[in-house]
């Protein structure tokens, strides 16, 4: 569920479709740089209305997916 | 005079900072500033927290006006110059390189004000949701770290996303820069160029000359390549080099993050033209004399003030 949530973020901030995506999918394969990472968070702290920490360790849709796990819990 | 929410907000006369400059802005310059009524600040760089507490002892010593502190958030020494910053209750910290949201709780405590530096929209909304009082929009014709956006570009769309205040930073090196930036929804302006050459500026003479010799089209963008530390700095040996070596077929990100290791101090305190990273922004050009800082920050509100009163002129 969060996962497909995320990816649909993804998909639409990037023009992609979301079912390429995978857990293991890398931002950088997809030329997404921190700024964008940073616009991406903020739009997932509105859809699930949690907050979010952004730094460098957030490397790939699961860690992404991962974080946002451990904040509904 | 100009007024702005920011003055007050911080206890200064002119709504200008002078930017964290790594190896270079030490307590000497940032008293300076604060003398002049903008806000100084100390960069604490990539030294540990006995070298900052020295610098902002220093500062003490010479102005009994507020300064701050920059701290770039991926040094090595961010822990414990975070602390420091709560402890000396300094007034105001800035940030760059990340948001620095876990020191967020322990500097509001010490009632420091935090204002980061932001490149993009969505980094400002994160920060104002974590509690920063203010942000600096800072556009890539600066010298340093630098974004993607222009200061035309970023400093209204940040204006309209958040609603704390905004300080332009990015090109501005006279009155017609803050002018235009307050025109721009800014309430307050950050340089780092002009301060430079800023007679209190302890930097090597070799590095003013560099700045005052600069024309509009002398710097060259370092480390786009592979993102993560993509600077602007004066076009010489170290960045033609740098270029060369960054576009070359079997570079690596690994391989061009060694480039620029030494380089800024070689330029900062050696004043070696060849192999040293000069930091400095597009308006380079614009900056041709060293001053002391105070004589900097009132020429630029004195003509920022009449441009200001003489805009109506415009509308017929
Ligand atoms: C030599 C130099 C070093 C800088 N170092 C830092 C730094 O350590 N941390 C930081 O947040 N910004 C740094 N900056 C950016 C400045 O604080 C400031 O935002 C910028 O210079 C504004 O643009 P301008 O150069 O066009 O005036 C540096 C800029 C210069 C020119």
């Amino acid at each position: 569920m969060v996962f497909e949530k995320i990816c649909g973020i993804i998909a639409e901030k990037i023009n992609c479709d979301a079912s390429t995506l995978s857990e293991d999918t890398k931002f950088a394969d997809l030329g997404i740089d921190s700024l964008d990472v940073t616009e991406l968070v903020m739009n997932i702290e509105d859809e699930f209305g949690i907050e979010l920490e952004v730094d460098s360790s957030l490397q790939s849709v699961g860690d992404l997916v991962k974080l946002v796990e451990s904040k509904l819990d | 005079m100009i007024v702005s929410p920011i003055c007050e907000m911080l206890g200064i006369k002119y709504p200008i900072f002078q930017g964290g400059m790594a190896w270079i802005a030490d307590g000497k310059l940032a008293a300076a500033v604060s003398n002049g009524g903008g806000l100084g600040i100390i960069s604490a760089m990539n030294a540990d927290a006995d070298y900052l507490k020295g610098q902002i002892d220093i500062a003490r010593s010479l102005t009994d006006k507020p300064f701050g502190v920059n701290i770039m958030l991926m040094s090595p020494y961010a822990d414990e110059v975070a602390e420091i910053v709560a402890r000396e209750k300094v007034p105001v910290v800035t940030t760059g390189a990340g948001i620095p949201a876990k020191y967020m709780p322990r500097w509001a405590e010490a009632g420091v004000k935090v204002i980061p530096v932001v490149a993009s929209v969505a980094m400002a909304k994160k920060m104002e949701r974590c509690g920063a009082v203010a942000v600096i929009a800072e556009g890539m014709e600066s010298g340093g770290h630098i974004g993607e956006l222009t200061t035309m570009a970023i400093v209204p769309q940040v204006r309209d996303a958040v609603s704390i205040p905004v300080i332009a930073a990015g090109g501005i090196a006279d009155g017609r820069g803050v002018a235009a930036s307050l025109m721009l929804g800014a309430c307050g302006v950050q340089l780092g160029t002009r301060f430079l050459v800023a007679e209190e500026c302890s930097v090597h003479q070799n590095y003013k000359e560099m700045v005052l010799k600069a024309g509009d089209i002398s710097t060259a963008v370092t480390g786009l390549r592979f993102g993560g530390n993509t600077c602007r700095s004066i076009k010489n040996a170290f960045t033609r080099n740098f270029q060369k070596e960054e576009y070359s077929p079997d570079a690596t990100a690994e391989s061009v993050a060694l480039l620029g290791v030494g380089a800024l101090r070689k330029a900062a305190v050696e004043g070696d033209k060849q192999d040293g990273c000069f930091l400095a922004g597009q308006i380079a050009g614009l900056v041709s004399k060293e001053q002391p800082a105070a004589e900097i920050i009132e020429e630029i509100f004195k003509e920022a003030e009449a441009l200001l009163k003489g805009a109506a002129s415009w509308v017929k």
